[in-house]
């Protein structure tokens, strides 16, 4: 057994050193080479963060979204350690994304919060995939916790258009509601080192995502198969 | 057509045992009116501020009064195993759904029709004439609300801490019909109509008619053991 | 009907409740299931009843490939829990009512009331369910099937709950249910009764199939593979 997941070890390893690697050069370039913002000056770089952070969680939860909808077709429980998983770093990802838009709030508009529209969402859909964790942890029957979760998992990634829609027609009270994200990104007016370092920043928070996520899928692996030993042996 | 037949048996069976016991009809009347004493204490609705004010206690009254409904909807089937009794039965695909969300749907908008108008006495808001409109906005509201909320009642069937675990999950799913619900109210009892609000109401309308078709499709998936 | 089982087998996570399981069941047939507890009787009875699905292999009925999805197979299918499965707030009339119309069964008044002599609830026709003793649910189910009419019925420990009468009750319903065609699968602990009302023996190991033999007056194969079963100071 162990002679079986060795390559797979080392495979997991790469992706990490990889991963840690293309943060750091990410963060050497948010922090040293790209230049400050003109408005916003050093506090702007948190965006190097903030960003990936959010594009990872939707990542996240559309994993959630793809793990859910082939466990409730396929029944195999890979599909349902890879919703739960992709739910935890969800969470972990979304909490990140809150906190540095905080951090990123406190200096910018003299708060620590404030109920416009991305941060509003952003809390919302913590609360949605904070249910998710709640709703696995309170189902004492494994099977029966992967089934719920899966349709919620399905339910909250349908429902997250609306919420967006619905929060965002809901801050701009009286302009009709045309666009899905009427916060673009200005790519014209941004200065190429900045992209770059957005870039790497981005590439590196992937890697790190999916290197967590398969550490805590093979996590999921593990505790499967403890159930399984425990039940046959008393059974 | 089988499925329609089966979800009005299943209504007439949920209706003769909500009148033989009423257990939730009503505490859900009880605590809807109750709630509208508390909010009288808690804010301080003063009439020039109770028509703004108004949408938003109207829904939290009926967020909280709708989750009673919701706790109490799968009982009948929690006993003897009856649920498993139904899904042995010939049951169409989406029948129970139906026939659950309509029955919390009865039960709300008969909640609904009594505490609204006693809203407008006790608070003495004189616009009667706006009555149908908000009863319109409430209607197709509630509609999202049963839907996702009998979905999410299924889901959260075989939980600890059930009661508390429901709005956890629910609540926040239930925010564009929360948004879409207080914003038309409130563009009503200020103008009179929906006015470019109505974009709302068109919210409303797809989120009832999406949650509704994933729930026939995906009910039996949760239900199943 | 016809009922082919082929190398069913149910998992729940990685845990195996039944393995390779096949069987074959012919119109008429009452047979008796045996086993100890957690060998997986009651997970062949639901997954033959549809309430829940296997993870490999398939049951047949009549050569179509039974699974959830098909209602119209559903309806010609019964399982007999004792005391179960009938609303505790309705009356047992009510019930009835409700079974019949929802299995498409046009019962009227009448035929109601007979079924319900027919087990001895004629004077609790109108008392709810939640007022009749568990003796009385037992038989009230008794009453439901025989309106029904289904051509496969499943029977889940039913000597439990009913007193001498009851039992008569049952036993006769079972065996004209037989006499009628249809299939009768008992899973007991009840061994003497069932042996004398089955005509063929089905044992249960961890979840596997370990012995399938019609009745024989002697039958000591029966009498070593269950010997096993019995607690050590009766072998």
């Amino acid at each position: 057994m162990t002679s079986r997941l060795r390559p797979i070890k080392k495979r997991k390893g790469i992706l990490g050193g990889l991963a840690l690697v293309t943060v750091l050069f990410g963060l050497y370039r948010s922090l040293v080479v790209a230049p400050p913002d003109a408005y916003q000056g050093e506090v702007q770089r948190i965006m190097y963060l903030h960003l990936p952070s959010i594009l990872i969680a939707y990542l996240s939860y559309f994993l959630v979204f793809i793990g859910s909808g082939l466990y409730l077709w396929k029944r195999e429980k890979r599909d349902d350690i890879l919703a739960y998983a992709a739910a935890e770093l969800g969470v972990l990802f979304t909490a990140l994304t809150i906190i540095e838009g905080s951090i990123w709030g406190r200096p910018t508009w003299g708060v620590w919060w404030t109920w416009d529209a991305r941060l509003t969402l952003t809390a919302i859909l913590l609360l949605v995939y904070v249910g998710y964790l709640m709703l696995r942890s309170l189902i004492e029957d494994e099977n029966r916790a992967a089934t719920a979760a899966a349709v919620l998992g399905i339910i909250g990634f349908l429902d997250i258009p609306l919420i967006h829609m619905s929060v965002y027609w809901w801050r701009t009270l009286h302009q009709p509601p045309s666009i899905l994200r009427p916060d673009k990104l200005p790519w014209e007016n941004v200065h190429p080192s900045m992209l770059i370092a957005l870039a790497i920043s981005f590439v590196g928070f992937l890697l790190l995502y999916f290197y967590l996520l398969s550490l805590r899928y093979r996590l999921g692996e593990m505790r499967q198969e403890i159930i399984a030993r425990r039940l046959t042996r008393g059974g | 057509m089988t499925l329609l037949r089966q979800a009005l048996l299943l209504l007439w069976k949920d209706t003769l045992l909500e009148l033989r016991r009423r257990d939730s009809l009503l505490t859900m009347f009880f605590f809807g009116t109750l709630l509208l004493f508390v909010f009288n204490f808690a804010f301080d609705l003063a009439p020039d501020k109770i028509a703004t004010m108004a949408p938003g206690l109207l829904w939290l009254a009926f967020l909280f009064t709708g989750t009673l409904g919701l706790a109490q909807l799968f009982q009948a089937e929690r006993e003897n195993h009856c649920l498993d009794a139904l899904l042995l039965s010939p049951l169409e695909g989406g029948a129970l759904f139906l026939a659950k969300a309509a029955f919390n749907l009865i039960l709300m908008v008969l909640v609904e029709i009594v505490v609204i108008p006693l809203f407008w006495i006790l608070f003495n808001l004189r616009l009667w004439n706006l009555l149908p409109q908000i009863f319109l906005v409430t209607l197709l509201g509630t509609i999202g609300f049963c839907v996702l909320g009998t979905l999410m009642s299924a889901i959260t069937l075989r939980a600890r801490a059930r009661e508390l675990l429901l709005p956890l999950v629910l609540f926040p799913l239930m925010i564009p019909v929360i948004l879409a619900t207080i914003r038309c109210m409130e563009e009503v009892l200020r103008t009179g109509q929906f006015g470019d609000q109505v974009a709302w109401l068109r919210l409303l309308l797809g989120f009832d008619v999406i949650f509704l078709t994933a729930g026939v499709l995906i009910f039996d998936w949760v239900i199943e053991s | 009907m016809r009922i082919t089982i082929d190398k069913l087998a149910k998992a729940y996570g990685f845990l195996w409740a039944l393995k390779d399981l096949s069987l074959d069941l012919a119109p008429g047939e009452c047979v008796a299931l045996l086993g100890a507890n957690g060998a997986g009787k009651t997970t062949l009875l639901k997954l033959l009843a549809g309430l829940i699905t296997p993870t490999t292999g398939a049951i047949r009925l009549d050569g179509v490939h039974f699974s959830r999805s098909m209602p119209q197979l559903r309806a010609r299918i019964g399982f007999l829990a004792p005391a179960d499965h009938i609303y505790e707030n309705l009356s047992a009339r009510e019930n009835l009512h409700f079974f019949t119309r929802l299995y498409n069964r046009n019962a009227a008044s009448p035929d109601l009331d007979a079924a319900l002599e027919q087990v001895g609830l004629e004077q609790r026709g109108d008392e709810l369910v939640a007022n009749l003793s568990s003796g009385m649910k037992c038989r009230l189910s008794i009453a439901k099937w025989l309106l029904l009419e289904p051509e496969l019925l499943l029977v889940d420990e039913p000597y439990g709950v009913l007193d001498g009468s009851g039992i008569d009750t049952l036993e006769s319903f079972l065996r004209r249910q037989c006499a009628r065609g249809s299939i009768v699968i008992m899973a007991s602990h009840h061994v003497s009764r069932v042996l004398n009302l089955c005509d063929r023996a089905v044992i249960l190991s961890h979840g596997r199939l370990t012995f399938d033999e019609s009745k024989q007056q002697p039958w000591p194969t029966f009498d070593k593979a269950f010997g096993e079963f019995l607690p050590s100071s009766s072998r």
